[in-house]
């Protein structure tokens, strides 16, 4: 672990020192915030907030390649296994949030079985977070759910913005070899860095507006209302769009389906996208049969592998409290309002 | 039993080409497939366990899982019973024999055979759900002196949709096998076993052991409450009651999502339930 400062008039610098990086910084955008590798950016916006699609979608792309397929003059079949390209990359700016996201995400591509589309590209991927001074949403809950503005969990850097400067924590060696990249720019910390650092990070947890309390009761809870109508009631607006998924960070369910360019002779490609627990074919039969046939036991999906399987699985929430789900839903389904029925349901 | 291979351990996406060597209809809308790797040192080193499935792929169709019907006990070859439901199957009744497709597996639990041995097995079987459980049926009679008594229910909607119908005539000539079949309804005049659905086979089990009783079974979902009713009534203990369950799929490996449930995935922790699972799991079935 090394501490760091960095005068944010030599940022620019220091991003343009990572030559052999592919780098993502914030980018405006009319639709919000982007994560853009258009080098023309060479700083962090003062009123940035965090990207409408978190940075999940640089680790696990909303569509994949597999392989390319095509029939030879023997009539046999070529396969050509496609892997993600050797390309470092950073990505500049990820609040604390969805760093723990992507931990979280490691654990399901993990495992058992490594996915290897996926840890090619995480391998490769250096996190500088970003703490948050000002809550990025107003339906921002990472306290709620173990989490914090300043957590540093899943990153290899955190930031702390202290006004001209940047209190910088390497937490890993990739972090400390992004650091390296421009050693001249860094400057050792005082104590007076360290004291405003301590200070911002604790006024921003104050400024966190909403809370889901109790999550930890939330496991015991939503088994005791599994087959309470709760669900029906909760889930009646649902448009089934999907966006609270597609936009979670934490949200990794995918589908795998052919791509074909030409018939004769066969040419095509088989391609992984992103999928949702909230689509009624997600679980659909061939046969018709659905064993989670309507809206209330898709919602109930949604939090119960967020608030519960997931914690009987890795002891912790697949939540990490960014509000996208909240802000973004067309019909105002809010996530802490729903949990915070649930909890006191029957009560 | 030895363990299982996996093909393509390093990227299991990639699927394996293999050869459909046989095809043909078992009724109108089932078709089985034999089908043998390409490589012929995969092929004959391809390890599973009955009750285990694969993924196989028509490219530029897609893929979908399929349960393993053929036994490990006669490698080489793979077999399968696919109705034709969706584009993949489609695309697969298109293919002729000789035809090339992928494969990739084997996946999830299969039947815990080294527990069942020396044990009575009880084979519960509704319409399509003879797929998985012909493996494990094989798989009995190919070690025939390693289980107890083996006995077979089996129905099926009507006479024609009964597939194997002749493997399971010939079946209940054998004095070492119980084999008991019905139909819901008889189209045809000529059906000699029995008619109504596979619980009216029960009463024909005579002096069971529960104990030592492994009961097997697969079927349509609305089977199972039925005969599980039946399995309890013997008082064939919960955890012996063994369940081959049917999800959407896509990945085979515990990632995509499609099959969870609970905070399994049915193809790693599954497609074999006991019937204690689908009591503390809901939304199994």
């Amino acid at each position: 672990m090394m501490e760091k400062t960095i005068l944010k008039s030599s940022f620019p610098q220091w991003i343009k020192s990572l030559q052999s990086f592919k780098v993502f910084i914030p980018k405006r955008e009319n639709f919000g915030w982007e994560l853009s590798s258009n080098n023309q950016i060479l700083e962090i916006a003062s009123d940035y907030t965090y990207p409408v699609v978190p940075p999940k979608k640089l680790i696990f792309p909303q569509e994949e390649i597999f392989f390319e397929f095509e029939q030879n003059p023997d009539n046999g079949i070529e396969l050509k296994e496609v892997l993600p390209e050797e390309s470092p990359q950073v990505i500049f700016g990820v609040r604390p949030c969805d760093g723990r996201a992507v931990e979280a995400m490691d654990l399901v591509f993990g495992g058992s079985f490594e996915d290897l589309y996926y840890w090619r590209r995480r391998r490769q991927t250096t996190l500088v977070g970003l703490a948050c001074h000002q809550p990025p949403s107003e339906n921002c809950f990472c306290l709620s759910v173990e989490g914090s503005p300043y957590s540093e969990d899943g990153l290899d850097i955190l930031l702390t913005d202290l006004g001209d400067r940047y209190f910088v924590k390497a937490l890993t060696e990739k972090g400390e070899k992004l650091l390296s990249e421009a050693p001249s720019l860094f400057k050792e910390i005082t104590p007076k860095d360290r004291e405003e650092k301590e200070r911002v990070h604790l006024e921003a947890q104050g400024k966190i507006k909403r809370h889901l309390n109790g999550a930890r009761e939330l496991p015991e809870k939503i088994k005791a209302i599994f087959d309470s109508n709760f669900w029906d009631e909760e889930s009646s607006n649902c448009l089934r769009c999907g966006i609270c998924t597609y936009l979670c960070p934490t949200c990794h369910c995918f589908d795998i389906n052919d791509e074909t360019k030409s018939l004769a002779p066969l040419r095509g490609r088989r391609i992984r996208t992103w999928d949702t627990c909230q689509f009624p074919d997600f679980t659909m039969h061939s046969s018709g049969h659905n064993p989670r046939p309507d809206r209330a036991s898709r919602l109930r999906q949604r939090l119960a592998h967020k608030f519960l399987y997931f914690i009987l699985l890795y002891d912790r929430f697949q939540c990490v409290g960014c509000g996208r789900c909240i802000s973004l839903c067309p019909v105002g389904i809010d996530i802490i309002e729903v949990l915070t029925r649930a909890r006191n349901h029957g009560k | 039993m030895k363990p299982e291979t996996k093909l393509n351990q390093s990227n299991p996406f990639l699927p394996e080409p293999a050869r459909i060597v046989r095809a043909y209809n078992l009724t109108q809308d089932v078709r089985f497939f034999q089908v043998r790797l390409v490589d012929m040192e995969k092929a004959l080193s391809f390890r599973y366990r009955p009750g285990q499935f694969a993924m196989i792929s028509v490219l530029g169709a897609g893929e979908a899982p399929f349960s393993i019907s053929s036994t490990p006990s006669r490698p080489g070859l793979l077999e399968f019973c696919i109705r034709k439901v969706g584009t993949v199957t489609n695309a697969l009744f298109r293919l002729r024999e000789n035809s090339l497709i992928g494969l990739r597996g084997p996946y999830g639990n299969g039947f815990p055979i080294e527990a069942m041995e020396g044990k009575d097995v009880l084979i519960v079987v509704g319409g399509l759900g003879a797929a998985p459980l012909r493996s494990v049926l094989l798989y009995c009679l190919d070690n025939r002196d390693q289980f107890g008594r083996v006995i077979v229910l089996y129905g099926a909607k009507r006479p024609a949709e009964m597939i194997f119908r002749e493997e399971y005539f010939d079946l209940k000539k054998r004095v070492d096998l119980e084999c008991h079949l019905a139909v819901d309804a008889d189209d045809t005049g000529t059906w000699t076993e029995n008619i109504g659905v596979v619980t009216t086979l029960f009463p024909k089990v005579k002096d069971i052991n529960p104990a030592n009783t492994y009961a097997l079974v697969c079927g349509p979902p609305v089977m199972y409450k039925f005969v599980i009713k039946e399995l309890v009534k013997l008082n064939i203990p919960k955890h012996q009651i063994l369940m081959t369950l049917e999800r959407r799929m896509k990945c085979g490996v515990g990632k995509c999502g499609h099959c969870a449930i609970d905070y399994i995935y049915t193809c790693l922790d599954g497609p074999v339930f006991t019937y204690w699972d689908v009591l503390h799991m809901r939304e199994l079935i």
